[in-house]
């Protein structure tokens, strides 16, 4: 977890922002806040909370952050909600959810004095979900915040969560088209990156030239990487594919830098996929990196050319924040939260196929003006909009508001 | 420097708001004639999010208009006849967002005449009607005298600016922003700063934009009083 305080990012958003949210958090001063999710590293959202849960903390409010102590069964189970969740088939059993059940509940007996007694309980996508039901007696407020797009869900899977979901006062999605309609009120937080973390700080143009050496990356030809899970979700295949039908024109590089989860069970079969795919290619560097490698993955989308995010389906697409505010042109899938961030021909290139990635790709190494020109332009929208500050402010709005029944018009203090 | 005013008022108390955005509880709208249903039954909430909370949410560039239904039909259903015409509607200029609604809603049903009920946005690109929940609280500064806004205008946000310049006109009684209610109070002294702030057209302003006019249009005045 970070340690610095609010005050060491006022030199990248501005004091103005500060003051805003501290005078903002103190209506909430001494609030107690759970935050629960399944995994503490691996994943976007084990790194907003790093940054998120220290950061309230420093704000005045009591913040813990609780994880779900889970073996490979549930973990299986989990992922299956997870894919089905996006669209994809998934089987529920009856034993799935029987195991999905009783391990949330055996955490609960870990967690429920806390639980119970927090004012604000925020549970971070599906794996923690059923905890409402073993906290029957709430004193505080509970929110499921949705990290992934359920729009088309899998029908047999969502009507089971569907009847948990519903049990909280709301539920907060990344995007509104991300949200299904509930009964309850449904609110929109976009994701956001920490400027000073280690995976987004300046580094030394040293350093960044010795993790290229170490794992015998040439620094004079044009670098293109993706920096994600290996998860089919991310389509790391049909990076390669795009590659593949530039290369022929182009000499280039191409980085597929992630590593696994705890709680993603499918990660090892697709990187095993990618690296028998990339088998005897000297211009293909297929890197698994342990969950703490954030300099290295800061050094490497440092080091790109372009960043490619060819996602097929995507929550929200942090590696495209993380690349933009390293003012990096994004060649990313026509997805989920990365159309938010890449404005076609302005940030980025939006594409559908592997060819149109490669079209993109051509396009941008053949014009380094042009590249330059969308990077600037993209790390101008990140600082703007997608910065942890604005990620922190609309937290505290939604407890604020959730303190007043969600009015549309609150006077604090 | 100070202001010849003929009397004391009393202080203005600065705020600030932040917004989270929720959704409208309306089924969102894939065609031009969904778009009209969902307008006519959504939350005055919903049409005050979409015309005025505009300048408060994060946007990629100046977008090319103020209300969210302009930019729809420009740039998913690809009508820009119907975007310039709901884009002129400025919502200030209605008494109440009833009669924006109507005014809404008379445009689209002039255009569904025109052009039929064939015109869809492609899938994934549906109109989601969206409202806000937003939180007003005090930024803890107070101006006393008219040379105070002057001197600390500059520290204020561009929420706060939205909360006093804007958002104040749907909120008081004679529908003008905090600074000019407030000025009023000190008497005939201050009409050159307020016949500034009432020229400045705010609606096609972004917040940061509003800003710098508001700084610009209170030194004129300011400079004209000290030399005068």
């Amino acid at each position: 977890m970070v340690s610095m305080s609010l005050d060491s990012y006022e030199d990248v958003v501005g004091q103005v922002v500060i003051a805003q949210l501290r005078k903002l958090a103190h209506q909430l001063a001494g609030a107690r806040v759970v935050h629960v999710n399944s995994t503490r590293e691996g994943g976007g959202v084990a790194e907003i909370l790093s940054w998120l849960v220290p950061l309230m903390n420093d704000l005045g409010l009591d913040t813990s952050w609780e994880v779900i102590d889970g073996h490979a069964e549930y973990f299986h189970t989990t992922k299956s909600f997870h894919n089905g969740l996006q669209g994809s088939p998934a089987a529920l059993t009856d034993h799935m959810i029987k195991v999905y059940e009783d391990t949330v509940s055996a955490n609960a007996e870990r967690l429920r004095p806390k639980l119970s007694k927090a004012d604000f309980v925020i549970i971070h996508d599906p794996q923690p979900a059923f905890l409402i039901k073993c906290c029957p007696e709430r004193k505080g407020r509970w929110v499921w915040r949705c990290h992934i797009d359920v729009s088309r869900p899998n029908h047999r899977i969502w009507r089971y969560l569907k009847e948990l979901v519903s049990l909280y006062d709301a539920s907060v999605y990344s995007m509104p088209h991300f949200a299904r309609r509930l009964d309850h009120p449904q609110l929109i937080i976009a994701p956001s990156i920490d400027p000073l973390s280690d995976k987004n700080c300046e580094l030394p143009q040293g350093y960044i030239d010795a993790t290229l050496d170490r794992f015998g990356i040439d620094r004079r030809l044009p670098l293109l990487t993706q920096i994600s899970r290996f998860d089919r979700f991310k389509d790391p295949l049909g990076v390669i594919r795009a590659f593949d039908i530039l290369s022929g024109s182009l000499d280039a590089q191409l980085v597929l830098a992630g590593g696994g989860a705890d709680d993603d069970p499918e990660g090892q079969a697709v990187l095993n996929e990618v690296q028998e795919t990339a088998r005897g290619r000297e211009d293909i560097f297929i890197l698994d990196l342990p969950p703490d490698a954030h300099r290295t993955i800061n050094a490497l989308q440092r080091a790109s050319t372009v960043v490619i995010q060819k996602s097929l389906q995507e929550g929200f697409g942090l590696t495209v924040t993380e690349a933009m505010w390293k003012s990096k042109p994004v060649i990313g899938g026509n997805v989920g939260g990365i159309r938010l961030q890449v404005h076609n021909h302005h940030t980025g290139f939006l594409v559908d196929t592997p060819e149109g990635a490669a079209l993109r790709l051509r396009e941008l190494l053949r014009q380094p003006g042009k590249a330059g020109r969308m990077g600037r332009t993209a790390r101008e929208f990140v600082t703007v909009n997608f910065l942890l500050t604005r990620h922190l402010r609309e937290y505290l709005t939604l407890m604020l508001g959730l303190r007043h029944g969600l009015e549309s018009h609150l006077l604090a203090g | 420097m100070v202001w010849k005013t003929e009397k004391v008022n009393m202080p203005f108390e600065v705020k600030d708001c932040t917004l989270i955005t929720r959704m409208g509880g309306v089924q969102a709208a894939v065609s031009l004639r969904e778009l009209r249903e969902g307008v006519a039954r959504c939350p005055l909430e919903c049409l005050f999010h979409h015309f005025c909370e505009t300048q408060l949410r994060p946007t990629f560039d100046d977008p090319e208009f103020s209300n969210d239904f302009a930019v729809w039909s420009a740039k998913h259903v690809r009508d820009r006849v119907l975007a310039e015409q709901l884009g002129v509607l400025n919502p200030y200029e209605f008494d109440n967002f009833e009669q924006l609604r109507a005014a809404v809603l008379e445009v689209i049903d002039d255009r569904l005449s025109e052009v039929g009920y064939h015109q869809f946005a492609p899938a994934g690109e549906d109109f989601r009607f969206m409202r806000a929940v937003t939180v007003v609280f005090d930024v803890g500064i107070q101006l006393c005298t008219p040379d105070d806004l002057v001197t600390r205008l500059p520290e204020f946000s561009t929420s706060s600016i939205y909360y006093h310049f804007v958002e104040a006109r749907r909120r008081t009684e004679t529908r003008l922003d905090d600074f000019s209610n407030w000025l009023v109070g000190f008497g005939a002294g201050t009409e050159p700063l307020l016949e500034a702030l009432h020229g400045i057209d705010f609606y096609y302003l972004t917040l940061r934009e509003l800003k710098d006019t508001l700084l610009e249009a209170i030194c004129q005045p300011l400079m004209e009083t000290a030399h005068g």
